[in-house]
């Protein structure tokens, strides 16, 4: 065993590299890192060959035609356990969960506790709104009303754009409050994810945190811009994610 | 910018706080307001071939696989009403992995792997992706004919086994697995390097 634990971590990125798990920073970093170590480009290449042989030569077998139906027929008759939670009970602890694992800050906020983070703090509203009926406050797919609707609610006119396009519907806005402070929240989906993408003015006074990776499972993308500090929450792929927010920051369809 | 992908070991994941993933997508009011067999149809039976397949590759044969994910069918029906989003299909296939699982040592005992027998075996063996010498060169690998790399995917460790199909084959991300085996990423991470570096080297050698 004389392979070093560094050499160990450069072999895991170039595996995790090639799948696609990185973000671009670290990707970027790896692929560097392969043009540079002829070992780390061999790594590689056999990875890649390794991957294109399973891919090529492995047909993946479908389930034979009478499983389904023996399947329906054996389910048909059951009921389910009775003796597990309900989706009640189920969703009682849900709350309760996300309360205790993930907003700890949140609640801390204002106490001399800790620096109230705020990554934390827009999870958390993130998991609240979507635990609630409607994620957003004002329902609508048309930037052109739901910028308004901030008028009055908050100080600032947040930057709204149409995603559409791309495939990131704009489905409504909510006022979050971070530190007492009313900030403007726009709500995207793509497919069944939500992204939660705060505006918070970089004047105010709470410190930004150096951004999370991850807050509780979720993603976070941070970045500033004219002034006002933006947070993507999503348990979207971080790689959407983080296209969302380029897409976003370039896109030209602004109000 | 900075964005996130990649947990790290340390991190706490998924598998620690199922809770949380649970609310993560597929809203549960999607699903809540279905019986208990709509549910079932719309959760479980869209991802028959890949419980199929993990079967197949736990157990070894087909109809075993079949037995397993029949099974597993049943467990995930009484259990419906604990899927409240996420990946649907990590959820199945990690109930068709633990009743394969459950199976084995029931039929063939000698066949379980333990976490503790896998360290140990990884403790004795030079790592057989240790690059100083041996390893086959991409060209070769790439020549690997089917059954070569069925026979060697199979004389993994089941470990090893499951993440490497999980990812090379039915093409899951590091997350869906990690929730698929119950383990943090990390470990996703490094069982699917070591899976990978055992073929290589497997396939080096004939």
């Amino acid at each position: 065993m004389t392979r070093s634990r560094s050499d160990d971590n450069s072999a895991l990125l170039v595996h995790a590299y090639l799948d696609g798990e990185l973000d671009p920073a670290n990707a970027l970093s790896v692929a560097q890192q392969i043009d540079k170590e002829p070992a780390l480009a061999a790594e590689a290449e056999r990875v890649k060959a390794l991957q294109q042989s399973i891919r090529e030569r492995l047909p993946r077998e479908e389930a034979p035609p009478g499983l389904r139906s023996r399947i329906e027929a054996s389910v048909g008759g059951l009921r389910r356990d009775r003796t597990g939670p309900s989706w009640r009970a189920l969703a009682a602890s849900i709350a309760l969960t996300a309360i205790v694992t993930s907003s700890s800050t949140w609640f801390m906020a204002g106490s001399q506790q800790q620096p109230t983070m705020i990554g934390d703090v827009l999870v958390s509203d993130h998991i609240r709104a979507l635990m609630a009926p409607e994620p957003v406050d004002v329902i609508s797919s048309d930037r052109h009303t739901v910028k308004p609707w901030f008028n009055g609610r908050i100080t600032s006119a947040p930057r709204v754009v149409d995603l559409a396009k791309e495939d990131f519907t704009l489905i409504g806005g909510r006022v979050d409050v971070v530190d007492r402070t009313p900030v403007s929240t726009l709500v995207y989906r793509r497919a069944k994810h939500l992204i939660s993408l705060t505006a918070i003015p970089a004047e105010s006074r709470f410190e930004l945190d150096k951004s999370p990776r991850t807050v509780s499972g979720y993603n976070v993308v941070q970045w500033v811009e004219n002034g006002v500090s933006y947070w993507a929450i999503s348990d979207l792929e971080a790689k959407q994610l983080e296209d969302f927010a380029r897409l976003f920051r370039t896109s030209k369809t602004e109000l | 910018m900075s964005v996130i992908s990649l947990q790290t070991k340390t991190r706490p994941i998924e598998a620690e706080r199922p809770t949380m993933r649970l609310v993560a997508s597929n809203p549960p009011e999607l699903v809540s307001g279905l019986d208990d067999n709509a549910r079932f149809r719309s959760i479980v039976m869209p991802h028959i071939d890949e419980a199929y397949r993990l079967a197949q590759w736990l157990t070894g044969n087909r109809t075993d696989a079949e037995d397993v994910v029949q099974d597993a069918s049943i467990r995930a029906f009484r259990a419906i009403r604990n899927f409240a989003g996420g990946s649907a299909r990590s959820w199945v296939l990690s109930i068709v992995r633990n009743t394969a699982y459950s199976w084995l040592r029931k039929n063939r005992p000698a066949e379980v792997v333990t976490v503790e027998d896998l360290e140990a075996v990884e403790l004795q063996q030079v790592n057989p992706g240790d690059r100083s010498s041996g390893t086959p060169e991409a060209a070769l690998i790439a020549k690997t004919d089917a059954e070569q790399l069925r026979a060697a995917i199979a004389a993994l460790p089941s470990p090893f086994r499951e993440t490497l199909v999980l990812r090379d084959i039915e093409g899951l991300d590091y997350r869906e697995i990690a929730q698929a085996t119950e383990v943090p990423i990390g470990t996703v991470m490094s069982r699917l390097a070591r899976a990978r570096h055992r073929l290589i080297a497997t396939i080096g050698k004939e």
